[in-house]
């Protein structure tokens, strides 16, 4: 469906969608983060990326999966936890950022489906924004196969025209969020349709990162596992979780269960992020460690995104938002990595 | 402003000599305004050195990845590591060579100094220039900086966007060095404890609610402690594996192990990480902020090492990274110290 909403009337419309969690990007001290809010006045979608993306509504950093109580010695009381059953708009979704959402889908819905995660996907509607001009300076989603106005993972995606929004809708979701307030969407005229052409023409050629012939890079890296590349590399690297929490793909986690009473034993059985950056992440109770040194957990890193990802589901485990980029503290420059891997030893 | 030319000479020639294994400074970045740290091995490598206002990062951290190495060789390189070090990266060697953790011969200093200046804040500056790409950063005599990008040059007052720590900076020259490229030039401060006394004069509640939010934000990426140059325990508490396993470790041992700090990212186990961190680094910090610069949720973390360092000073007149033979200060004891029920 393809309809235009004039900015005046876009509190009109998330006034209407109030029975959800609405989910806007806010600037927080110097930086943005997706909170929710009950006023629609707050709604902004002219902002850059937010630091974290929306995975973290999706997929939180910290998931209660069940509670237990040991009172009676023996007979144990053990509580399942799910999500809350609450329906939530995210507005202003960037297009990678949704994008990266349909690869942890495949993730958590291979043979075992998580119902943790699907919970929270199958409630949540995004509803994205067009980047017509790039947000961040490290934006590069046309190198790996995206695209500024992408609509995969989106129900409905909205490009600024000015005074107006373009609204188009994939989904029934998305359609459904329309039918709410009916009145306030008007059919796109001619020269609406072209303004969309002449901005999304527009918008690609302003993305100015790009790796040229990504495709060499999947086989380069097959050869590349013992090379002393990954030592050169990860000289400057702090082993930190930035680029990995901090990525839209990356889909990590640990299972702990945390105590919170140890007479009787209380407790409750949590997920939490974790990355293969951290050196206690392969780390075998026996104290040995296959992945000991930085070289080998950036190796990690590039070849779960550039060859495993890429050999189980056909496509590179990045969308080039740019983050572990920008928010690297000592500037990792994973496009410049990938430059040096297409042309290693040639 | 210390000459780039200088520095290089400099580096050029310790490497020739074959005085260090390799030499770690700043070169431009491929992806932003900061400058990235530089492994530099070979003399003709010298010429991708850069030096000027923008070279934030405090490389001193690098050298517990090298000892970390080293204990790994079978027969180690024992020359020095050539390091270029400003006035606070400066202090926070004498810091190590006080613990014990480096010798005095493992470095080769190359110190730069900032000369009534310091280092820019990454964020204060892309704010004023809006997006556009630096050409060069220089500073003039009137306390100003000049930035130049390809609209032309603009002249910022310096304390609009130079990093935090640089407008209380204690000494913004090397205090240990093999060679000194610069003037022992310091900037004149009023108050050196001024950001904290905001925070001072705040009502407990107001504190509490300013540090709730503050910390909730966290989402222990630990980048703060990997960038810390302090922070170099092999094992941290802040980590599920925080005792060593050996063969004879046995399995109740295994499951008894304390937990110090949850994964969770909640207030709670976010306050202890914190406090922890803030009590392991009272009369250590040197204030070089990298901390507070690497977080990618702007925590300001900065207020809590300098108020351990305020009280450090004001109890027992300590102040860290300037002489590598005093006492550290959690170690040791004076008779004029003010607890009384310490004796
Ligand atoms: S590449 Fe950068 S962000 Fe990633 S772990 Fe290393 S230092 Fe941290
Ligand atoms: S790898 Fe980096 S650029 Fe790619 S999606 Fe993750 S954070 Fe973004
Ligand atoms: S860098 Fe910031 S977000 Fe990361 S652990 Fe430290 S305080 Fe938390
Ligand atoms: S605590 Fe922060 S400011 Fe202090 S030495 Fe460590 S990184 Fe530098």
């Amino acid at each position: 469906m393809q309809k235009v909403l004039t900015k005046k009337s876009l509190p009109q419309w998330v006034k209407k969608l109030l029975s959800y969690t609405i989910y806007t990007p806010v600037e927080e001290d110097d930086h943005w983060n997706f909170v929710a809010t009950d006023n629609p006045e707050d709604i902004n979608l002219d902002y850059p990326l937010t630091t974290l993306s929306p995975k973290k509504i999706i997929f939180p950093q910290r998931e209660i999966f069940l509670e237990f109580c040991d009172s009676t010695e023996g007979n144990p009381e053990v509580k399942e936890v799910l999500p809350a059953e609450k329906s939530a708009v995210i507005f202003g979704v960037r297009p990678c950022d949704a994008k990266a959402l349909t690869f942890t889908d495949k993730v958590f819905g291979g043979d075992f489906k998580d119902i943790y995660y699907w919970k929270r996907r199958n409630q949540t509607t995004l509803v994205g924004i067009s980047c017509n001009t790039p947000p961040y300076t490290n934006c590069f989603c046309v190198s790996v196969n995206g695209s500024p106005y992408s609509k995969e993972g989106l129900d409905i995606l909205l490009t600024d025209l000015g005074d107006k929004y373009f609204v188009e809708t994939y989904t029934k979701k998305g359609e459904k969020l329309l039918n709410l307030a009916k009145g306030l969407f008007k059919s796109p005229t001619a020269k609406d349709k072209k303004d969309l052409e002449k901005i999304r023409i527009d918008s690609k050629k302003k993305i100015k990162r790009q790796i040229k012939n990504i495709k060499k890079i999947p086989p380069k890296l097959k050869e590349m596992f013992d090379s002393p590349f990954w030592d050169e590399e990860s000289m400057s690297c702090l082993r930190c979780g930035i680029c990995t929490y901090l990525c839209p793909t990356c889909h990590c986690f640990d299972i702990n269960d945390e105590i919170t009473s140890s007479s009787p034993i209380k407790g409750k059985r949590i997920r939490t992020w974790d990355t293969c950056q951290f050196p206690d992440f392969t780390m075998h109770s026996s104290g040995h460690n296959p992945r000991p040194d930085k070289a080998s957990r950036l190796r990690q890193r590039i070849l779960h995104k550039f060859l495993y990802f890429v050999d189980r589901y056909q496509n590179y485990q990045c969308t080039g938002c740019g983050r572990c980029i920008s928010l690297c503290p000592v500037g990792i420059d994973l496009l410049e990595v990938l430059d040096k891997v297409r042309d290693y030893g040639s | 402003m210390v000459s780039l030319e200088d520095l290089k000479k400099e580096a050029k020639q310790i490497l020739k000599e074959n005085k260090v294994k390799y030499i770690i400074g700043y070169k431009k970045s491929t992806n932003g305004l900061m400058p990235v740290p530089a492994f530099i091995k070979e003399p003709e490598e010298v010429e991708k050195l850069v030096w000027d206002p923008t070279c934030v990062f405090n490389l001193t951290r690098y050298l517990v990845d090298e000892k970390r190495r080293k204990t790994k060789e079978k027969e180690p390189d024992e020359r020095p590591v050539g390091l270029v070090v400003k006035g606070c990266d400066s202090r926070a060697i004498n810091i190590l060579l006080q613990e014990k953790f480096i010798n005095r011969e493992d470095v080769y200093l190359l110190g730069v100094s900032c000369e009534n200046t310091g280092v820019l804040d990454e964020k204060k500056l892309t704010k004023k220039i809006k997006g556009e790409k630096v050409k060069k950063v220089e500073f003039d005599e009137k306390d100003n900086f000049i930035i130049t990008t390809q609209e032309g040059k603009t002249k910022i007052p310096a304390k609009e966007i130079l990093a935090n720590r640089c407008l209380e900076c204690k000494a913004n020259f090397p205090v240990i060095y093999d060679v000194l490229l610069g003037e022992k030039a310091k900037r004149s401060i009023d108050n050196p404890f001024e950001s904290i006394e905001k925070i001072e004069s705040l009502s407990t509640e107001e504190r509490w609610t300013f540090w709730k939010k503050q910390l909730d934000k966290c989402i222990r990426c630990y980048a703060c402690r990997s960038v810390c140059p302090m922070c170099y325990c092999d094992e941290c508490v802040a980590d599920t594996i925080s005792f060593a396993v050996t063969a004879d470790t046995t399995a109740e041992e295994k499951a008894q192990k304390i937990k110090w700090v949850e994964k969770s990212p909640v207030s709670s186990e976010n306050f202890i990480y914190h406090m922890v961190r803030a009590i392991h680094l009272a009369g250590r910090c040197i204030d070089c902020g990298e901390c507070e610069r690497a977080c990618p949720l702007d925590i300001p973390l900065r207020f809590l090492n300098r108020k351990l360092e305020k009280e450090a000073k004001e109890l027992f007149g300590f102040e860290a990274g300037f002489d590598p033979d005093q006492p550290s200060l959690i170690s040791c004891f004076k008779d004029e110290d003010p607890e009384d029920f310490i004796r």
